[in-house]
Parts: C-alpha cells; structure tokens; sequence
C-alpha cells in the first residue's frame, strides 16, 4: 500500500460537509467523527489521513506540500492568495461578501476617505482599488460589526450568510455581490505531478458526489 | 530604541557545519556536472540596477525585489535572479563572441517574501544558459539532458523532470483575439489549474474549437498519452508542429535510462512573456515546490540590444541540500585526525609538526591548553582519537 494522501481540513463547518462527503463516496469516517484532541486521522478505506486546522493553516500545509490536498473556502484563498492548484469548486459553504454601513448613511457620498473595518484587508483592498477608491482599512479580529457603530469605520466588508446579525445591529447592506465563496479543493503543485493517478481517482470521487 | 543586532533578518539564516556540507555538496556536485559539459563559470554582481528586472520580458513584481539607491539616487536592487544579468553581459561583454556560449552560475538571489510563510528571501540558485548556435533543437536537447543528470545525481530514484511548451497555449490564445488582460486572466487561472472559474470565463468568451481546447489544457499532464490527447482536442500545423517536437524529445529522454521519469504538462504557463519556447521542471518527491525550472526564452537577450536565442534552467541549491540532510545523504562533518600539542618551549616546533602534517594531507588541530592532561580530555570530548605531543621527541597517544 502507497503511503497515504494526506489533506488538510478546515475545522468547523467545512469539516462537517467534507466528511458528509466523504462518507458519501462511502469511506468509513468515524475515526473523523470520534476524533477526541486526535489532530491526524486515518481513512484507512480511502488510503488519506486527514490533518484538521484552521482555514489559513490549511493553505500553508498545502503550499509546503506537507498535506497533498486541503479543503478551504475561498474567501480564505483570496485573502492568503498563494501557489497550489485549485481544483473543484465543492459547492458546500456558500456565502457572500458584503458591504454595510450605518442604516441610512451614503457610504459613495462626499469627498473623504472612507474607512472600513474587516477580517480580509486583501479582498477589501482589491475591491476598492478596482473601484479606483482610495480607503482606509482597518482590520478587525471579532465582530466586526461593532466598528461603524462605535463609529471607527464607516461600512465593514465581511461574510453574510442571511444578514440578519446585520439588520439588528442596524446596518444595512448596500453591495453584496464583492464575490461569492464556496468551499474549495486546493491541491499542492509538485503532489498534483508526483501522485497523479491517486489524486484523479479521489477527485473523479468528489466530483461524482458532490 | 529597539536593537536588532542578535538576530538575522526575516527569511535568513545562519549556516553552520551539515548545512554547509550540504550545500557545497550539491555546488559541487553541479559544478562538476556543468564544466562536464563546456560550461564556464560567470559571476555576476550582487546588486543590479532596477532598470534591468523591468519591462515587459523581465517583468519582476516591484514589491518583491530588495530595494536601496546608489550615490546618484538611482534605484538599485539586490539580484533577484541570475539569468537576467547574464542576458545583459551576453548582450554587451560578450556581444562579439564566437557562439554558442555556454556558462554557468552559482550564487545567491533575493526576494522579499510575504513574512511568516516560512520561505527564504535568500536563496542559492545554480544554473546553466545556453546561449547562440542556430540549432534550436539539438541546445534544447542539451539543456533539458542536462537537467536530467542534474536530478539524478541528488536522488535519482525519486525525481520527475516534466517538460511543456509555451507555444501550445500561445498560439491558442493567439486565435481568439482577446484584450491582454483577459489573456492574463485565462493563464492564470490554467496556471493555477482553476477549472471551475476557467470554464466560467471561456462560457463568456464563447463556444469553439479554442475555448474548448483551453478548458482541456490544465488537465492536460501526465506521460505521453498526454500528447495524442492533446493533438485529439485540437490542432493546426503550429500546434502539431509543437507535439511532435515535445514527443521526440520525451521519448529520447527516457531512452537515456530514464523511463517513467519524465513527464509532460502543457498547462505550464508560467512567465509567458519571458519563455518562448520548451519549458520545463523538476521536482524531488516530500519537496513541496519544484527544485528545477528552466526553458527556452529566446526574446530576452534582444531586448538588451543583441538578438541571440537561449535556454537554460536554474537549480534551487539550498532545497536539494535541505532534501539531501532530511535524507541522512548530506556528508557529516568528521573531527580532525590529531590534536598536537607543544610541551613548554616548543610551540613554534609544534605548529611547525603540525603544518608538516596538514601539507602530507592530514587534518589536525593545535591545542591551545597548557598541559597534556587538558588537551586529551579535550580530544576525547571532541571524539578526535590521536594527541600528538611535540618536545624533545614527538610522541603519539591514542586517547
């Protein structure tokens, strides 16, 4: 038996829809689900390990080549950028990236700069740049939310799911289509070469159960 | 103020001992391979003029090069690769030579990394440009020949030289007479081997013979059967002048003893302004990132005022050394044969005995101690097995 292809998962809800997944192209993953503080885990039937980590973890172990294959939503992959193969686009995990400000304020109005609290500097950089607007950005590790009220930014960009955090906050979304994410499967360049037949087989897998 | 003078610079390090081993091993070994060859040594200065690494075929990211000025004012860079500087001398200094040059290189490029990534902003690059000689094809098989043996000799049960053109994709692309940002756009998504945002981006453009070839293209590596796929999808007398060409020179490097080593990727697209024709790249299986990367760039030179073709590769020294260490095939470094020690009044004597030996070819050391006693218990603690005492008579003692 080769060694193993070992992919890296985002912990939390990406992990739960991967191992739907997995379970679905009928490997046994109860090693996954009973996994204690175990942090690699085998899937013997499959011949993978599974490594869980955080998503911006996911993409260095995948771009060093210590994992072969990673699943990472794409708003992390935008935010890392990086070099690796992105392969499928597993559908799970969808959400947007939106703009909100303040209920009724005119975020386009006036001539100064506006400022903008986020998690993805990058993603909020690129899009203003693409937009030819010059901004400020600060970035914010919790709920972001809190910025434009305590009125240390003027709008936020982040990942909206349904909005309604948003609207009992009292902001409102004024652009929601800045890009949508989904869950993604990432593949490390020289693996891609090197275990070629292995990594068709499992993708042909995903994609036929997805 | 905050002094940073205990530590090295994000992306540096310290070599010591095994690691130096290790990376003069493969300088040598690659030295070796490359004046095998008829190659000759050039060296190239550390910092170069920013003007040199911008344009169009030298296109290097503004915020990856180290950047300071000179007296004048004007911007310097530290060397952020080789090649470029020895198309510059090419093109001037040797401008009137007889041709085909063939040197080499072995020193250090710079980049500025994005921090905490864990990759090295300096790293030792060694590499061959083969440069002139009307015979495109025969350089081409030199080089990539070339590239083999150097694989070979770092590991040569788990390497894979994967070879392409740059041609395949450009004279796809070259068909459907997009705005240059969308040409960018599709590379880098066949570059990064996107299928989903790829084939969103080809529906927009269209549905033809080329859209649906370009979807193909990043699936397109892997052995031989790569080509008649490729040539299955679509061809016009360019293209399957370019397979023919890339099945030649596949099957005449296997035969060198080297079947199920090499391979073909036609989705290599990297730096399409700078190659021009064949490209290639070697990896070492448990490296993460290719070790290897070379090809044909036949526009460069010109550029600096001389046309020439050329193709040559670089090798990334220090990650075959890294590799050659993880594998316990990295040499270790051995203590020395001897200590000599000089009894009171005969040190000049001693060093004297001591050259004597170092000249025969041995590897001593002169004790700096006192007495015999504390240099034995310095011997035994080094693992060196002989003292030496020099005084009216020179006496051996295995410790």
């Amino acid at each position: 038996m080769n060694k193993p292809l070992r992919i890296a998962l985002t912990k939390g809800r990406l992990e739960k829809d991967t191992v739907g997944l997995l379970e679905k192209i009928g490997y046994d993953c109860t090693s996954i689900r009973e996994k204690g503080r175990k942090l690699i885990l085998p899937v013997p039937d499959g011949n993978l390990e599974v490594v869980l980590a955080k998503a911006n973890d996911v993409i260095t172990y995948v771009e060093h080549g210590v994992c072969d294959m990673g699943v990472v939503g794409k708003d992390t992959i935008q935010e890392m950028e990086g070099k690796f193969y992105e392969l499928v686009d597993l559908g799970f995990g969808r959400c947007r990236f939106a703009l909100a400000t303040k209920k009724g304020q005119s975020f386009y109005g006036g001539y100064n700069v506006k400022t903008l609290a986020t998690k993805y500097p990058n993603i909020t950089r690129k899009h203003f740049e693409s937009k030819g607007m010059d901004v400020d950005i600060i970035k914010i590790e919790g709920s972001v939310e809190l910025a434009p009220l305590l009125e240390l930014a003027d709008g936020i960009v982040d990942i909206v799911e349904t909005g309604t955090t948003l609207k009992e906050n009292g902001l409102e979304i004024i652009e929601d289509n800045i890009c949508p994410i989904s869950a993604r499967l990432i593949v490390n360049t020289v693996s891609m070469k090197l275990r070629q037949s292995e990594i068709e087989n499992f993708v042909d897998l995903v994609e036929k159960n997805l | 103020m905050k002094r940073y003078d205990l530590i090295t610079p994000e992306g540096t390090r310290d070599l010591l001992f095994e690691d130096c081993l290790a990376r003069r091993k493969v300088e040598r070994t690659l030295a070796e391979l490359f004046e095998g060859f008829g190659y000759s040594e050039v060296v190239t200065p550390g910092i170069e003029f920013y003007d040199a690494f911008s344009g169009s075929a030298r296109n290097f990211r503004q915020e990856s090069l180290y950047k300071l000025t000179d007296s004048k004012g004007r911007l310097i860079v530290l060397r952020p690769d080789s090649t470029i500087p020895i198309a510059r001398l090419a093109a001037t200094r040797l401008k009137d030579s007889d041709t085909p040059l063939r040197l080499y290189y072995n020193q250090s490029v710079f980049s500025n990394n994005a921090l905490l990534k864990g990759r090295s902003d300096e790293v030792v690059q060694a590499g061959i440009e083969l440069i002139g000689g009307d015979n495109v094809k025969r350089a081409d098989y030199e080089v990539l020949c070339t590239a083999v043996e150097a694989l070979a000799s770092f590991d040569k049960d788990n390497f894979r030289l994967e070879i392409g053109h740059i041609g395949y994709f450009k004279e796809l692309v070259a068909q459907l007479n997009l705005e240059d940002d969308v040409i960018e756009e599709i590379r880098m998504l066949i570059s990064s081997k996107n299928f989903p945002a790829l084939n969103d981006l080809l529906d927009e453009i269209g549905d033809n013979d080329i859209t649906r070839a370009l979807k193909q293209l990043p699936s397109l590596f892997g052995g031989i059967e790569v080509l008649d796929k490729a040539s299955d999808i679509y061809a016009n007398d360019k293209i399957t002048g370019i397979l023919y060409n890339l099945r030649k020179v596949f099957n005449r490097l296997s035969s060198l003893g080297y079947e199920g080593k090499i391979s073909v990727d036609l989705g290599i697209v990297s730096h399409t302004d700078y190659y021009t024709g064949i490209v290639f790249k070697g990896y070492l299986s448990e490296v993460g990132q290719s070790v290897l990367k070379g090809g044909r760039y036949d526009n460069l030179i010109g550029s600096f005022g001389k046309e020439m073709p050329a193709v040559g590769f670089g090798v990334n020294v220090d990650s075959v050394a890294r590799h050659l260490e993880r594998m316990g095939a990295n040499p270790h470094v051995k203590p020395v044969d001897a200590v000599i020690f000089g009894e009171k009044g005969f040190v000049v004597e001693a060093i004297a005995y001591a050259q004597k030996l170092v000249r025969e070819g041995s590897k001593v050391e002169h004790s700096l101690f006192n007495s015999f006693e504390e240099t034995v218990e310095y011997a035994r603690s080094k693992g060196i097995s002989k003292v030496i005492t020099v005084a009216d008579e020179i006496t051996e003692t295995n410790v």
